[in-house]
């Protein structure tokens, strides 16, 4: 019995570590995941110039692993951190190649060297993520815990609305600060006219998912704190939602502000533009709740 | 009887840095773990080197033709093509024009820039004309590229 037990502890924990490296490629990855200028370079590299790249981000992963790092444990050996690199490197993989699939930028009729081009320039960013992932949150370590549990204390005093409205306020501004630098680019309306119909409900549910994932998966050191706060819709699942609609009307008034949407626009392209720029919003949004 | 050992390894909060186990021994779910990431990352690097391997060192072969038939709605003639690359290099701002002649005269023209072309990849649009092209001589041909 102990011993299944500790096998499933263990398992618990990588699945951990490895959902905490995802969602720090994810915070990451997701802004160059919008940016056509990578495709294109990716679409004429040089397979030499590839390896190299491979061969660069190797290097400076492993670098960040000596500090940084997606595992919870500190007291590492080369050797360990040899191995975490070459997970990093293959979440990062797994993770941009899923994204590049689901942006459709890689479908079944991408060449070969053109999808390759395109994975590994894009898993760069969302490979140093990865690697960085517990430096994300670090503004609050374990001898920071007490202090936002008093703070949580105090909180809680206060009330549910105020925590929602809290909560909102949070998810807007992290949304505002990774979407905005993507609202004004051309990528949203390149991406809407390839997506098309059920593709986009994939693009809502990616969305859940990732934002879940970052928030009550990952386990990052402000999550305790999290499932402690009081508001309106504090329960995991129902946060998510909320969240997401929040990050969707926020990406929607984006658009609206660059102009991007305009008022004689069809409905479908309100729709899809603001399910496509969502995505990025949503990963902001649940990096703003952890961090603030 | 286990209990002991085992409870140090609570997987909750504060606990955290002493449920690691000693670095020397890594749990079978790391070892898994890193099995499949350096699967991934052997794939990867495989294909790249395969890739490599095969890249032929040649520019861009464009290949150009009608794909399909044409097709007639709202007094309009849709010449479909399809435009592939079959060399060696990426080609960028492949230019495709076409020419509808009748009677020996030019009538009407039309223009297509595709972005990108790597090597082996495909990419189709459509002529539109107003002048039925099955009555006049039709010619597509590629007429520029750059180099990327």
């Amino acid at each position: 019995m102990g011993r299944s037990n500790r096998a499933s502890n263990q398992w618990s924990r990588e699945i951990q570590d490895i959902v905490r490296g995802a969602s720090g490629g994810f915070l990451f990855g997701v802004p160059l995941l919008y940016t056509m200028e990578v495709w294109w370079i990716g679409s004429s590299v040089k397979m030499p110039r590839l390896i190299l790249a491979m061969l660069l981000t190797f290097f400076i992963v492993l670098m960040l692993n000596r500090t940084a790092g997606f595992r919870k444990a500190t007291d590492t050996t080369l050797q360990d951190e040899l191995m975490d690199t070459v997970e990093a490197i293959a979440i990062g993989l797994v993770c941009t190649g899923l994204m590049l699939i689901l942006l459709r930028e890689i479908t079944w009729e991408t060449a070969l060297p053109e999808s390759l081009g395109k994975l590994i320039y894009e898993s760069i960013p969302f490979t140093l993520g990865v690697a960085l992932a517990n430096q994300f949150f670090s503004g609050e370590n374990e001898a920071d815990t007490s202090s936002s549990k008093s703070k949580t204390a105090t909180q809680h005093s206060q009330g549910t609305l105020t925590n929602t409205f809290a909560d909102i306020g949070s998810t807007l501004i992290g949304a505002m600060i990774i979407a905005f630098n993507i609202a004004p680019t051309d990528e949203v309306p390149m991406l809407a006219a390839a997506v098309d119909g059920l593709w986009l409900l994939g693009f809502m549910g990616a969305s859940l998912v990732i934002s879940y994932t970052i928030v009550f998966g990952a386990g990052f050191t402000n999550q305790p704190k999290r499932r402690q706060q009081q508001g309106l819709f504090q329960r995991p699942i129902s946060e998510t939602v909320m969240s997401y609609l929040v990050s969707l009307a926020a990406a929607c008034v984006m658009l609206v502000f660059f102009d991007k949407l305009q008022w004689d626009d069809s409905w479908q392209i309100w729709l899809s533009h603001s399910i496509l720029l969502g995505l990025p919003a949503t990963v902001g949004g649940a990096a703003g709740r952890l961090a603030i | 009887m286990e209990n002991s050992a085992e409870s140090p390894q609570d997987p909750q909060d504060s606990s955290i840095k002493i449920a690691n186990p000693p670095t020397t021994a890594r749990s079978t779910a790391e070892k898994i773990s890193f099995g499949l990431a350096s699967l991934v990352v052997a794939a990867i690097a495989g294909l790249v080197i395969f890739s490599w391997a095969t890249e032929r060192d040649r520019p861009p072969v464009l290949t150009l033709q009608q794909s399909g038939n044409i097709r007639h709605t709202n007094r309009q003639f849709y010449v479909p093509f399809e435009l592939s690359n079959i060399g060696g290099e990426t080609a960028e701002s492949v230019q495709v024009s076409a020419e509808l002649k009748v009677n020996g005269e030019v009538k009407e023209t039309g223009n297509v820039e595709i972005d990108f072309l790597a090597r082996d990849e495909k990419a189709e649009g459509a002529f539109v004309f107003h002048q039925n092209p099955e009555k006049g001589e039709l010619v597509i041909r590629v007429s520029s590229y750059k180099k990327p």
